[in-house]
């Protein structure tokens, strides 16, 4: 009883209980070797997808503006670290900061464009940002090597260089919850609030002194920061960047990680990072559909209508107000549904 | 003296004249009406006063902490921490946030704190934003919302939400407060209790309150201070016994002979 009253009451404690079972078992596993080698490399993927997803979900869920070009600060991100450990040699902590910090600058700029536009004409202005990216990554051949594509070393803090993936995995992992805890954090006060007031009713926001100027440029410079530094992870790990990752086909991706794992949610965004990364997978090893082309675009796109029709608040919500909440109320006799997000 | 003064104030949409050449003033700690029938303007001089319209002519002096200011030279959302605050004719509130919550933004002003302070736990978070949660509460328990301060706005009734609304005003710490039509929707018991909420507000909070309204029998009853107005022009400016036997008055609402 008292575990559940914790657990309730103390918001961190879900994501503490989390990080330390998940160290817990990357531990295990760097001893025994519990996961295939493949599987690691699904599993930090779910965790740089989460870190996009949890950035796109600031801006999409919380701030109520949308972008389809949010690829590009990824692939911007990944460019950068390759750039600049490749140029400058900086360690992983610095690159990884500045490969969210340049993109983050863009973001205002996209966002100075999202002052001026609203709704379906701001996902077409962006979706055009979206489809361009990708040839000017092709063409920009000083900064990107082009259509060869950029490829980096390892990365090292602190002299330890992490040469085995599953070294790789702990150390995402433990940036992806810190990105989690600040999240919250943020979410959970005043620019949090200021945000998602801004997406319920502009003109009350405005009355209350909320500057839609500011807020909108925070929601874009944030989400592209961490959609940045997901990008910095992502060139890490994969150790290989190139153009055609970048196109509108993984903005889409973004945008239907959020939908169906949940808006306005951190629990959701990870859930629809994890669900994009794992489910065409388990697909393709199935016989007869998982030889069909492109499975992955056709499932996904199939899921994201499923959700908005059955669950239109994401799979993580839905189960968090169908089972989780019911689950405290019974056992802590609350009579008001409890949690934060 | 004065809090409010609004000088020669014109509005125009295009060729239409919304406001014309208006000019009001509300006294400090007074509840000031401003009336007129539909479609006189009423919602645009609030709107103007406000700045979510811009009108072309006119002053809007507010008396703050000692001075004077025009609010057409600040923006729409620096309004508030003048001390001015709003409510929406068509109930705006923050639909999917929670009750709290909602009241929380209204304090936005008033918790000092950056996105790093917020997001890395600083020191000096905790106390900030607990004066404003427990600053919250009271106003919640003021106005008997206290039990649902966990549940999200836009699953409560209208009822509620006018008076959340109402409470999220209060939370920005204003000394002038505009309501645009408080007692819209509401049946004759619940606009009764609405009057002495407001009064019961003014004198608790020291506020002066500026609304526009409808309903007759709030604004006769509570009203210091009425100001009519028509087609955008100032009628007459009067206490509300005035204003019932002003026979000018009387042919705005109802209409001049000749119109039979």
């Amino acid at each position: 009883m008292a575990f559940f009253k914790l657990f309730n009451n103390n918001p961190y404690f879900k994501y503490i209980l989390g990080s330390i079972i998940f160290v817990i078992i990357v531990f295990i596993d760097l001893q025994l070797g519990l996961f295939a080698s493949r599987t690691v490399n699904l599993l930090i993927r779910v965790v740089y997808f989460s870190v996009v997803a949890i950035g796109f979900n600031i801006l999409l869920g919380y701030a109520g503006q949308i972008s389809l070009g949010h690829a590009a600060f990824m692939g911007f991100g990944a460019y950068l670290t390759a750039f600049i450990s490749n140029n400058y040699g900086l360690g992983f902590l610095p690159t990884i900061i500045l490969s969210g910090l340049i993109p983050m600058v863009f973001g205002v700029i996209l966002g100075l464009v999202a002052l001026r536009l609203e709704r379906l004409y701001l996902a077409i202005a962006t979706l055009g940002i979206g489809v361009t990216i990708e040839f000017v990554f092709r063409e920009w051949v000083w900064f990107t090597n082009g259509f060869s594509g950029a490829r980096l070393s390892r990365p090292e803090i602190f002299g330890f260089a992490f040469n085995n993936s599953r070294h790789f995995l702990l150390l995402s992992t433990i940036i992806l919850f810190i990105v989690i805890l600040f999240t919250y954090n943020l979410i959970n006060s005043k620019t949090g609030r200021a945000l998602s007031a801004m997406r319920d009713s502009g003109h009350a926001a405005q009355a209350m002194g909320i500057s839609l100027f500011k807020y909108k440029l925070i929601a874009f410079a944030l989400s592209a920061f961490y959609v940045g530094i997901a990008g910095s992870l992502y060139a890490y790990a994969e150790r290989y960047v190139h153009p055609s990752t970048w196109g509108a086909e993984l903005s889409l991706d973004m945008l239907a990680m959020v939908v169906i794992g949940g808006l306005a949610s951190i629990g959701g965004s990870v859930t629809g990072a994890g669900f994009l990364v794992f489910v065409p997978r388990l697909v393709q090893d199935l016989p007869l559909i998982g030889e069909i082309t492109n499975i992955n675009f056709i499932l996904t796109g199939l899921a994201m209508i499923l959700v908005i029709r059955f669950m239109p608040i994401g799979i993580y919500n839905w189960f968090d107000y169908k089972f989780i909440q019911p689950f405290y109320i019974k056992r802590l006799n609350l009579n008001k549904p409890g949690g934060d997000d | 003296m004065k809090k409010l003064e609004v000088k020669n104030m014109t509005k125009r949409f295009g060729g239409l004249v919304a406001v014309d050449d208006l000019s009001f003033k509300v006294e400090e700690g007074s509840i000031f009406g401003l009336i007129g029938p539909n479609g006189a303007g009423k919602t645009t001089v609030f709107n103007s006063i406000t700045r979510f319209y811009n009108p072309e002519e006119g002053e809007v002096i507010l008396r703050t902490k000692g001075s004077k200011i025009d609010l057409l030279d600040y923006k729409t959302h620096q309004i508030a921490d003048l001390g001015l605050a709003r409510t929406f004719q068509n109930v705006e509130l923050f639909g999917k946030m929670t009750v709290l919550d909602n009241m929380l933004v209204g304090a936005h002003n008033n918790i000092k704190t950056n996105f790093l302070i917020e997001g890395f736990r600083l020191p000096g978070f905790k106390k900030k934003e607990n004066q404003a949660k427990t600053k919250a509460m009271e106003i919640l328990n003021f106005l008997g919302l206290k039990k649902l301060a966990h549940q999200f706005a836009d699953s409560q009734p209208y009822g509620v939400q006018k008076l959340l609304e109402l409470g999220r005003v209060l939370m920005s710490e204003p000394e002038i407060i505009l309501l645009d039509e408080p007692a819209a929707g509401m049946n004759d018991s619940e606009t009764d209790k609405l009057s002495d909420l407001l009064l019961k507000i003014r004198d608790e909070y020291n506020l002066t309150v500026f609304l526009v309204e409808h309903d007759m029998g709030l604004v006769m009853d509570i009203c210091d201070e009425i100001v009519v107005i028509n087609f955008g022009k100032s009628i007459m400016q009067g206490t509300p016994k005035e204003i019932q036997v002003s026979p000018e008055v009387q042919e705005a609402y109802l209409g001049g002979d000749d119109e039979f």
